[in-house]
Parts: structure tokens; sequence; C-alpha cells
């Protein structure tokens, strides 16, 4: 029981952390928290079973087209949700037009694609079922490799160093000639792919459902509430400790109780630490 | 006095720029020529910070002409003005603390070909060797001194023809304030042109070959260094033409 | 800067009736016409409007919450489905005997109140996305909990909606039910947009810091606003599931959320006509787009989408024909320093204003290092000082925005609350900012009245039901803004949308807006910057008037001639201590003040 709870835990962990990264790579890029991440994430389950199973492609391709497509929607945020309000000095703007785009991107899957929840393909064949069933270690195999990934992007490239530039200082990088809209479109579009990657890996547990958007929205956002926004770190943290507890409430207490436990602990930890655990502190106001 | 026909290098003609609805700059002319360095004074909120900002193309301007070498900066940003040779070290010497000195500097050549960069950052390492010490530390590890060495070392990869330093000196010990004064001097030798804003007004008008003076938005003095009676012109500027003795009712 | 001055002529529209009447007038036509649906359509839409109407009440205090306070709460179906199971579970009787379906209604909005509250507590501490998500989470439970507990719920079966008795159980007469209480609330939350209350909503969000320098309390205020909103929408509630007749977890969806928050938004902010058209406009969509109707949601995120990057104030802007008039341009501000007289009429004096020994560090820099300061009134106090000297960390401190480490801070021999910003002006110290915090979307007028919103004395109750007090307190608070703005001149602005002025204009109306609170003290922050040289002497003659009338003006500034032609007294700041203090004969030709200022 303990291993289940482990395994299943650790892996929608790591799911919930790659979304929290998700939203951490497009609020780095901006200073804009998108209602997008979550989506991005239903559609790497939606996309990749759209491909592989429906289209009959190879899973490698597919896995590459649901890259590309997600890379895209994440770029048209940048474009129509980001880039037009980040002028504006009102500050609820960006969460309107990436609420509205949210919505638009669920709306037209729940309809072209299903309400219901469709089957995701396995990918390797290994394991059967049991807690070394492929569907517990690839999003932990993908969650590492994402951090690895983007530790070496971040420090070993200089388009990484420019990322890292623009999150620290927008201002100072774009003084030194950055070209910062760039750099930002670029962001998008991975965390379009990181957001991919997470419903792709994830896909046997979530499977290809429209209702994943928001269930992700929500639960990918507590690793990041709990770990500050902007720090990959605290939020792969809060990932993992969010899947384990919400498992063992599942067990515990069963699912739908379970739901309402999470939330209520989010709240309290939230309502104590605005900032996140590790989070910095807002900035002065006057 | 006979002003030398040095090519005009930046020509600012009639520029009014603010931020939002507040007009900062009202109608502001301003040479630089090649190979001079001109200091620009003035009170705080005069607009020297604004100046440089809207010339880099940091900040929109409105109505007036800004051109660099003959060709019009309208509508172009910082990425596009450091391209022409016309590089601006902004104030509080805001470097990437994350990363390392190198990385700084690699930052700053982001737009050069990938086989020159390392030239290109040796080169402006060579003005500060108490950073290129140093080049593997993290900004963080820098003294604030030491952050302005490498900010304005940023500022030299680009191997600009205008150099627009905005307060360097703010925040240091008088001994590293010399330490980049020396290098502007050292600059102006080697023909880059230095734009400096500064509060320390002697140690600027000792570097200096003119010296502009900024007051709520309008050039107040336009002068040579050289003018004797440079120093009571400068206090008009910064504290108006008030007379001392008027009563207060 | 020559031009027209307008002193002497009254201003267009400032006429109250007229104002009031072209905003309750289409409200009032809108009810009308839907009276009439039922006699010109079949039954069909009756039900149609009904839902409407049923919508309208719940969005009617979803307005206030996000289209006056600007809290975006995206979840709010949790208070319909609250609503619509207690009024269901009562009236069925499930678990105790059936209640009397009124008096289900009236618990029902009880409950929605206090959890009302609940839902919304976070907005105090969270930041817009954080709240945002936080308030999906409450739908998500809300019907989680509703799909669990079968015993009273039903779970996933359901159970009937409560039945009003003859004649409201016919489709006519509950349609005119719901419309009759849909309209109570529409007249409601009209009375808290033309009160303190409302205006005081727009300013915390718009301007926070400036509401709480005004004496807004943003908790006390949202709270009173999460009961309201909580028991209409679980009233609503209630309503629906007589309407659905029965209900189940499955019709609280979160694509009712999705229209109730976005119908807000195109309606517009402020405003409480463009939300309702905005509801009707939501609720008929389907019906006309029938083939479309599985789109619905699409198009709702499409329109918002629309609005939020084109036109953010919504239809309430476009309906807005007002605020296209032309300004009259070459505007010159012109100052009537006798209508001070009654502005600051009942004013409290006060003693001096003490700093001792005050300290404040940010990060490693002492902002504020040991500085002792007095400010008399009657006096004009000057505080000057290069960059970094410290003199906006104190006028910071003086209004309560920062918190010294050590030292002490009186009035009067009274010690201020410190880190306190909104107990300053009840303690008669008012301040003006370095960039004016107006609300651009609202009117000059409005913007000034805010100033007063501690003058008031009616509660939120008293406002929604447009009791005398109320009236009183309006009628009070826009005689003495009409003469704040005429002091200043601007009197012929007074229902221009502020977005629209001129900065030197918004830096007089911050003053007179300082002023409407009575001051014993003025903070000004700067007024000078971006002022022209007559504005600034206008500017400077006004402040001489005010303290003519005994309020102490504290004047941080960097245009030393304001300063030197002015001030009774200066302070000179360097480096967070004092460098120099004294008449400004005594600064000008100080060594170390020039020193100071040209470096060295």
């Amino acid at each position: 029981m303990l291993a289940s709870i482990l395994a299943s835990g650790l892996a929608m962990g790591a799911v919930y952390a790659l979304i929290g990264i998700t939203y951490n790579t497009m609020f780095s890029a901006s200073r804009v928290v998108s209602f997008t991440a979550g989506q991005l994430g239903m559609l790497g389950g939606v996309f990749g079973s759209l491909f592989v199973l429906r289209l009959g492609m190879p899973m490698i391709i597919g896995l590459l087209f649901t890259f590309a497509c997600c890379a895209i929607i994440g770029v048209i945020t940048e474009f129509v949700a980001v880039r037009p309000v980040l002028k504006s000095l009102d500050q609820h703007l960006y969460v309107l037009s990436t609420l509205a785009l949210a919505l638009m991107i669920q709306q037209v899957t729940a309809i072209e694609w299903s309400t219901e929840p469709q089957p995701f393909p396995r990918i390797f064949g290994i394991g059967s079922g049991g807690i070394t069933d492929e569907r517990f270690w690839l999003p932990i195999v993908a969650c590492a490799a994402t951090i690895i990934g983007l530790e070496l992007l971040y420090r070993r490239t200089l388009i990484g160093h420019a990322f890292l530039a623009i999150a620290e200082d927008n201002f100072a990088a774009r003084a030194l000639g950055l070209p910062e809209r760039n750099l930002r479109i670029a962001s998008y579009a991975l965390a379009g792919m990181i957001g991919a990657l997470a419903g792709f890996s994830g896909g046997a547990l979530l499977l290809a459902f429209v209702a994943n958007g928001f269930l992700l929205n929500f639960y990918g956002f507590i690793p990041v509430a709990l770990g500050g926004l902007g720090n990959n770190r605290g939020a792969i943290v809060g990932g993992f400790a969010l899947g384990i507890f919400q498992q063992t409430a599942n067990f515990l207490v069963g699912g739908i109780f379970s739901s309402v436990v999470v939330f209520v602990i989010f709240i309290i930890l939230l309502l104590a630490a605005p900032q996140g655990l590790f989070g910095a502190s807002a900035t002065r106001r006057v | 006095m006979h002003i030398s026909a040095a090519e005009l290098l930046l020509d600012v003609k009639g520029l009014n720029a603010g931020y939002g609805k507040i007009v900062v700059l009202h109608g502001v002319d301003m040479v630089v020529r090649s190979g001079e360095v001109v200091a620009l004074l003035g009170p705080n909120g005069a607009g020297k910070t604004t100046l440089l900002r809207a010339v880099s193309g940091l900040l929109p301007w409105n109505t007036g002409s800004v051109h660099f070498g003959g060709r019009s900066l309208q509508g172009a940003g910082p990425r596009e003005t450091a391209r022409m040779g016309l590089v601006h070290v902004v104030e509080g010497h805001r470097v990437f603390t994350q990363q390392s000195v190198t990385d700084n500097l690699l930052l700053a050549a982001y737009d050069l070909q990938r086989g020159e960069r390392t030239a290109r950052i040796e080169e402006a390492l060579s003005y500060f060797p108490e950073i290129a010490a140093k080049r593997r530390d993290p900004g963080s590890a820098l003294s604030g001194g030491q952050q302005q060495m490498l900010a304005v070392a940023q500022g030299l990869v680009r191997r600009p023809r205008l150099l627009m330093l905005d307060e360097p000196s703010a925040g240091l010990s008088p001994v590293l304030v010399d330490r980049v004064l020396t290098v502007v001097a050292k600059l102006r030798e080697s023909g880059t042109a230095v734009l400096l804003v500064e509060q320390l007004i002697e140690k600027a008008l000792a570097v200096a070959d003119r010296v502009y003076a900024l007051a709520q938005g309008h050039v107040v003095l336009n002068a040579i260094t050289s003018e004797t009676d440079l120093p009571r012109r400068l206090e008009q500027a910064y504290f108006g033409s008030h007379n001392a003795a008027t009563a207060h009712g | 800067m020559q031009g027209v001055a307008m002193a002497g002529t009254t201003a267009k529209g400032t006429n109250y009736a007229s104002v009031a009447w072209s905003q309750f007038v289409p409200l009032v036509v809108v009810f009308v016409l839907a009276i009439v649906v039922p006699f010109v359509s079949n039954d069909y839409w009756v039900l149609i409007a009904t839902r409407a109407a049923v919508y309208w009440v719940l969005v009617s205090g979803l307005n206030l919450m996000i289209g006056f306070a600007g809290q975006l709460a995206i979840g709010y179906v949790a208070l319909l489905t609250l609503g619509a199971y207690t009024t269901s579970v009562l009236a069925a009787g499930n678990v105790m005997p059936p209640v009397n379906p009124f008096i289900a209604l009236g618990i029902a909005g009880l409950g929605g109140s206090v959890f009302g509250v609940i839902v919304g507590l976070p907005a105090l501490r969270l930041r817009t996305f954080y709240f945002a998500i936080s308030t999906l989470g409450f739908a998500t439970i809300v019907t989680q909990i509703a799909l669990a507990w079968q015993s009273v719920t039903g779970g996933g079966i359901g159970l009937p909606g409560p039945e009003f008795p003859a004649p409201l159980n016919t489709h006519w007469g509950f349609y005119y039910f719901c419309l009759a209480i849909a309209a109570f609330c529409t007249w409601m939350t009209y009375n808290v947009s033309q009160s303190r209350f409302g205006r005081a909503l727009i300013a915390v969000r718009d301007a926070d810091v400036a509401a709480e320098a005004t004496g807004i309390s943003k908790p006390r205020l949202l709270i009173v606003v999460f009961l309201f909103c909580g028991a209409v929408a679980a009233v609503a509630g209630g309503l629906f599931a007589s309407l659905q007749t029965y209900i189940t977890p499955e019709a609280f969806t979160f694509d009712l959320s999705v229209l109730f928050f976005i119908a807000v938004l195109i309606g517009g902010r402020g405003s409480i006509l463009g939300p309702l058209l905005g509801t009707v406009i939501l609720t008929l969509l389907p019906e006309f787009a029938a083939p479309l109707a599985a789109w619905s949601t699409f198009l709702y995120a499409v329109l918002l989408l629309v609005i939020v990057l084109a036109a953010p104030g919504g239809i309430a802007a476009l309906l807005d024909f007002k605020s296209r008039n032309p300004l009259q341009s070459n505007r010159a501000i012109v100052p009537r320093p006798a209508l001070l007289d009654d502005v600051l009429d009942a004013r409290t004096s006060g003693g001096t204003i003490a700093l001792l020994n005050v300290m404040l560090s940010f990060g490693g820099v002492r902002a504020v290092d040991g500085v002792d300061l007095n400010i008399r009134p009657g006096e004009i106090h000057g505080l000057i000082g290069p960059n970094g000297s410290g003199k906006t960390t104190i006028l910071n401190v003086i209004s309560g925005f920062y918190r010294p480490e050590a030292g002490q801070v009186t009035f009067g021999g009274v010690p201020l609350d410190l880190g306190k910003p909104e107990t300053r002006a009840a303690r008669g110290i008012a301040r003006t900012f370095q960039t004016p915090r107006i609300i651009g979307e609202a009117s000059v007028l409005q913007n000034v009245m805010i100033g007063g919103t501690i003058r008031g004395r009616a509660t939120f109750a008293e406002t929604l039901l447009l009791l005398p007090r109320h009236r009183r307190d309006e009628a009070m608070l826009r005689k003495v803004a009409l003469q704040a703005l005429g002091s200043v001149g601007l009197e012929s602005l007074a229902d221009v949308r502020a977005d629209r002025l001129q900065h030197s204009e918004l830096r007089f109306i911050e003053i007179a807006r300082a002023l409407m609170s009575q001051p014993a003290f003025l903070l000004l922050d700067e007024p000078a910057a971006g002022l022209a040289a007559d504005e600034i002497l206008r500017l400077g003659q006004f402040i001489q008037e005010i303290v003519r009338r005994g309020v102490g003006v504290m004047l941080v500034e960097h245009h030393a001639d304001l300063i030197f032609d002015i001030c009774h007294h200066v302070t000179v700041l360097n480096l967070g201590r004092v460098l120099a203090s004294g008449t400004p004969a005594e600064i000008r030709v100080h060594k170390e003040v020039v020193s100071a200022y040209l470096g060295g």
C-alpha cells in the first residue's frame, strides 16, 4: 500500500511539478501568471492521443508534433494574451486575457476532441500495472530530464543566460541590448513544450481528458504558490509534496474529500505565507 | 573660443520626452562630438536620466529629433542604438547578480559574432584588472564599486563610439570613483566619446571637455569646462536665481 | 500658458439631478421592457427571461465584487450551488420538517452571507491571480460536497427544487417574483454605486495607496461587500433551484461561473447598467445562436478577450457618450482660495507633528538615520535634499506607509499608529503623492469626494436602502467636494473622466481631495513636478492660502525656487540625516548645503 501511494504520489507530483515549471517559465519571461499553463498540460495528453492513437504516428513523431503544437500555443499566448496587456498599468488584465484564452482552448478541445476521457497510448510497454509500471516512472523521468535540461540550458548556453537575465532584471537586460521580445517569445515556446511533456508523460495517469485543463491549472499552481513564483526548485519540492499528500489523503478519506482536504490545507498555507514558503517578499507599494 | 570642427556624433534637437502624461524634457538641444567627454549636470528631477533613456531608446519620446552619426534614432530601441555604436550604461550598477562576471560580459556580447566575443571581453576586462581577477565569481560577490566597473565593462564590450554613463559614482567610495573616471579619460584618449551624467561636479569637470546643465527639463548651461566663472553659473543653475536675501512674508 | 480662465462659471452637468437621472433612467427602461415581455411572447421566452433575472440577481452582487472592488472571483458558482441546495433541502424537508420556501430562501441568504465572507476573505491577503484560483477551488469543493453528502443532497441523483405557493408557481407568477427581486437588487446596488462605499470600492481597486491615505479600511469595506454578494448569490441559487424544478450537482458547471464573471466584465467595471445588459446578452446568446449553442462558452471567452484587448471599459464605456465630448484646450488652472473657508470649515486643530530620532533601513541601507523634525501648524515646512537623502521616506513614515525601526512620531503629543496609513485621515493628516494617484475611470468630482469618505456617517445597510442619513451624507460630500474643486479652480471639469485631464490638473485635484478630510496637516510630495512655471507660482500662492487658515504643510520638493519662496522653515536632509535646519535665507547660504548638492 505504502509503495503504491509513493509511486502514484511521486508520479502525479512530477506532473504537477512540471506544470509548476511551465507557470514559472512564463512568469520569468514576462511577470505574467498565465492560465494557459494547465491547458498546455491537458493538450500534451490530447495531442499525444490524437497523433499516436488516432492518426497512428510512431511514438517519437507523435511526441515531436505534440511539442511543436504546444510550443505554437505558447507563442500564441504571448502574442494574444500577454504582449498587448504588458504595457497596461492594470494588474488584473493579464489574468483576464489568459483566462479567456484558456477557456477558448478548453472549449475548442471539448467540442472538437471529446468531453470524455480518451485513452492514451502505452509508450514503452514496460511494466504490467504494478508499481513499476511505466505510467508511474515516466512522469518522474520526464521531470528529471526537464530539470537537467533546464540546468544545461541556463548554465551552458548564451540564450539560457539571456533568459536568466530577463528574469532577474528585465530593464537592465533591455538596456544592455538583449532582444527582450524575442527571448520572451522563445520562453513561451519553451513553456509550451514543458507543459506538453507534463501531459504526455502523465498521459497514462490522467488520460486525454479535456477537464484536465483546469484541474492542472489548480493543482499545478499549488507548487508555484508554495515555492514562490519563478522558483523552479520550490515548484519541484512543492509538486512532489502535493502529489504524495494527495494520494495519502485519497487513501485515508477517499477521492472526494481528499480534494477538500488538499484545498483547505492549501488556503491555510497560502494565507500564512502569501508569497510562498520560499518566495521573495512583496515589492514596496509607495 | 574656437570649437574644433570634429564630427557631430550625437545631435539632439528640440527633444520633448516624459513618462505618460508627465513631460520631463522640454525642447532639449545637445550635441556630442567624436572623441570628446561631455558632462551633464543638474539637480535631481532635472531630467538627466530621462534624457539618456530617450536617446538610447529605452524611453519613447514625443517630439524633436535625435541623430547619431547622421542617422535618425526615431523609433530605435536600445538594441539598435547599441549596434550603431551608442551604448548606455544605466544608473545603479545593475549587473546580473546571479551570473558570473564572464557571463555578464558574454551577455553584453550577445549581438556579436561568436568568434569575436572572447576577444572583446578580454578587451573590456583590460580596463578593469580588479574584476578580471574575479571573472568566475557571481555578480553578487562583487562590491558595489566592482559592480559599477563591471557595468562599464559591459558597455565597453561593444566598442562604442559614444558611451553614456549615468551617475557611475553613485554609492561609490572616492577611490573607486577615481578609478572609473580614469577609465573615462583613457577612453577619451582612444577616441571614444563619453556623455557623463554626474553628481560629483568637481570630478566631472576635471575629466570633461564641455558641460551642460539641465534644470526642470531645460538646458540652462552650455559651456566649455575651462571657463572661469563656471562654479557661480552652476550654483545659479541648481538653486535658481533666487536671491538669498529675500525675506519671507 | 494663457487660456480662458474658468473662474466664476458653473460647470455643465453638475446638476445632481441630471447626472443621477442619466444613469438611472436606462435601468428603469430595461425593467419596464422586462415587464412587457410575457405579453408579447410565449412561455418559453418567459422562462428565458426568468433565467436572465435570476442570473442578474447573482451578478448584481458579483458586480460589486468584481466590477467595483476588483476582486476576480471566478468561481462564484459556489455560492449559487450553496443557495440552491440550502433552499431545496430546507423546503424538501430532508433533515428537518419542511420549511416555508420563502423562509428557506431567507435562510439561504444568511448562509450565503457567511460563506460569501469565507470565499472572499483570501482576497485580503492574496494577489489577484492567487485569489482567482482560490475561488476556483471553492467552486470545486462545493460541488464535491454536494456530490458526496448523499443523505442530505441526494448525491448524484439530486433533489427537487423548492416550490413556491400560488400564484408564484406559474411561469408568469414566478417570472414577476424574480423580476421584482432583480429590480430590488438593481436598486440597492445602484444606491451603493452612488455612495461613498461605491467610490471607496473603486478607490481600493484602482488607487489602493491613495485609498488608505484617505482613511478607507480595505478589510472592513470588503467584508461588508462579501456579506452582501454572498447573500444575493445564495438567494439567486434558491430561485435557480425553483426555476430548474430539479437540481443535481451537474447543473452547477464551471461554465456558469464563466458566464457570471464575463457578464460583469463585458458590461464594464464601475457600472450597473453595463453588467445588467451583459447578463441579458449572455443569457440570450445561446438562444439566438441556436446552432452554435455548444459554442456559447467559447463565444463568451472570445468576447472577454476582445473586451480586454480592445474595449477594456466594456459596454458601459461604449455607451458613455458624454466622455466623447471634446474638452476645451488651453485650460488654465486658476485657484479661488476664498472657497477654502467653506472647505476647511470645522477643522480639527492639533499640535505639532514631532519626529524624534527616527531610524529606518531598507535592505542594509540606512535610509533615515536618526532624524528629528517638527512641523508646526500654520507653517510651511520645506524638506529638501539630494536623491537618496530620505525625504520621501520621512513623508511615508509620517503618513504611516513605512514603519520606523526606532524613534517616535507624535502628533500633538500623542503617538501616531506606526505602519497604519488608514488611521491618518481621522487624525487630521492628509497627503498627496509623487505621481498623482487618481482613479482614471471615475469623474473628477468622484475622485475628490473620495477624500471625504471618513466624514460619512451612514452604514452600508442605510446606503443599500437609500435611507435619509445616506442621502444627507451624499449631499454634504457633494457640496464640499464642489467647493474644494472650486478652490483649486477646476469645478468646470467636475463631471469629466479623470484620465482625460492633464498632469498638472491631476496634481491640483489630489490637493482638493486631500482637503476634503479637513486636515490639520497637509503633506505634499513633490507637488511641483511636471508643472509649468506659472502653475508653480499659483501652487505656491495656494499653499500659502491654505496655511493662512491654520493648516500646517510639509513640502517635500526639488524645486528650489518654490521652497525658498514660500517656506517658513526648511530642513535639509543628506544621506538620511539632518544636515541643516532653519529659515530659507539661512539655508540658502549654508555652505554645507550648497556643497551637498553640488557634490564633492
